[in-house]
């Protein structure tokens, strides 16, 4: 996809004015790209030569004209910042590119139009291998793990630890449920870390053999 | 995520003075200043090829030669227009009528001059020596325009890539034709139009990470 292929904004035209006076200007948004063009052709010339007062009234001036060609292929703000962002990088690095003697738009706007290009590339090739998290998504791959779990699913997990020895139920509960560290759960139940290790590791294996009967079952 | 406006302040924050870039004309010139001054080089440690004097008599060498140095030139202006942002891309096309003659001229010599190529006509160490021309005079001038082009990796580096390498494979040609007697059609084909694809392929291929790599240096 080339950036010819891209619509390129609004066509800007040069407004013969007076020199811009840097305090005199209203802010860009209320102005029209066009009467600003000649105003952003001579602040990019003198943040050339280093004026940051003229640069920093440039990219602010610029940033709601690319805001706009970016949401014109963008739909989702975060994806809309991050081009105009990615633009105003591209404009400071390659800045020195810039020649006054010619118009300021089309030098912008070409720059905008090759990050917007870069922007739909990487947007495809991210649709194309992953999936977006949403709110009713979850982290597991596996249909089984993404169901919400339902009431009777806790009480048959509840009821299955109920059935383990003691010690083995004990570190289910202090380790699983209540989240202590093996050291917390050491302390709290007076046995040893390893103790605790293997009554988990027979605990689990317990319990999958209580679900795999019933399964069996069912 | 850093914000727009604090990200316009780092900007303005680290904004230095800047050196505008010549016009693309005059560093096209001075890239191929620095062509032609490899080239006499070589002539110097070489020495030109012992029959120039007969074949440039010959109104389809001389037509070939100019037509490899035309494309070379207007390939590299090319390079250089196109690397600046705002200027269309169908300058890319400046090179197509010279590129067209010189590939029309080494495929008329093939057509009405063949050679067949005998076990002795292709020695190893004349391969060699045109292997090591073509070495000597594209590196330098491909780092060369890869350090001079390298804002590019920002902008349209395939393009510019392109248009480059074209640029170097045919001054790479023409160095060729005043270094070595190719007098096998075959050997023709291989060493000028063979470089030049091999040249302009890697060029494309590889030419957006050569310049991104160059840039972030």
């Amino acid at each position: 996809m080339s950036p010819s292929s891209h619509d390129r904004g609004p066509d800007l035209t040069l407004v013969s004015e007076a020199a811009p006076s840097l305090a005199a200007h209203p802010r860009s948004g209320r102005e029209s790209p066009a009467a600003c063009e000649l105003d952003w052709s001579i602040y990019m010339a003198r943040a050339q030569g280093g004026d940051r007062d003229a640069y920093r009234r440039l990219l602010e001036d610029v940033t709601p004209y690319l805001r706009s060609i970016a949401a014109r292929h963008f739909r989702n703000s975060g994806d809309i910042e991050d081009t105009v962002q990615e633009v105003l990088l591209t404009v400071h690095a390659v800045r020195h590119t810039y020649d006054p003697a010619r118009p300021f738009g089309p030098w912008l706007v070409a720059i905008a139009n090759r990050r917007v290009v870069d922007g739909l590339r990487r947007q495809g090739r991210s649709r194309a291998r992953e999936v977006a998290l949403e709110t009713g998504h979850e982290t597991f791959a596996a249909p089984q793990a993404n169901l919400p779990e339902t009431a009777s699913d806790g009480r048959v997990l509840r009821d299955a630890i109920e059935q383990l020895p003691s010690g083995q139920r004990d570190a289910i509960l202090m380790l699983k449920l209540q989240e202590m560290s093996l050291k917390e759960a050491a302390a709290a139940s007076g046995t040893s870390v390893a103790a605790l290790k293997v009554a988990t590791h027979r605990a689990l294996k317990n319990l999958r053999k209580m679900f795999a009967r019933q399964d069996g079952k069912a | 995520m850093i914000t727009t406006p604090d990200l316009i302040e780092s900007l303005v924050a680290g904004a230095k003075p800047v050196r505008r870039l010549r016009p693309p004309a005059a560093r096209a010139a001075l890239w191929l200043l620095l062509a032609a001054a490899i080239v006499s080089l070589l002539a110097i440690s070489h020495g030109l090829r012992p029959d120039l004097g007969a074949r440039l008599g010959q109104p389809l060498f001389v037509a070939g030669l100019a037509a490899s140095l035309l494309t070379g030139v207007l390939a590299a202006v090319a390079a250089f227009i196109v690397s600046l942002p705002d200027r269309p891309r169908l300058w890319l096309l400046l090179p197509a009528p010279a590129l067209a003659l010189w590939v029309s001229t080494i495929s008329y010599e093939c057509l009405t001059e063949w050679v067949s190529i005998r076990p002795d006509s292709v020695s190893l160490d004349e391969a060699a020596d045109c292997f090591a021309t073509l070495v000597l005079t594209s590196v330098p001038l491909w780092l060369a325009l890869l350090l001079m082009l390298r804002y590019a990796a920002l902008l349209f580096s395939a393009a510019v890539a392109a248009a480059g390498s074209l640029a170097v494979a045919a001054l790479a040609a023409t160095a060729l034709s005043l270094f070595h007697g190719l007098d096998a059609s075959a050997m023709i084909l291989m060493w000028n139009l063979g470089a030049a694809a091999l040249l302009v392929g890697l060029g494309s291929a590889f030419g957006e990470r050569m310049f991104s790599w160059v840039a972030s240096r």
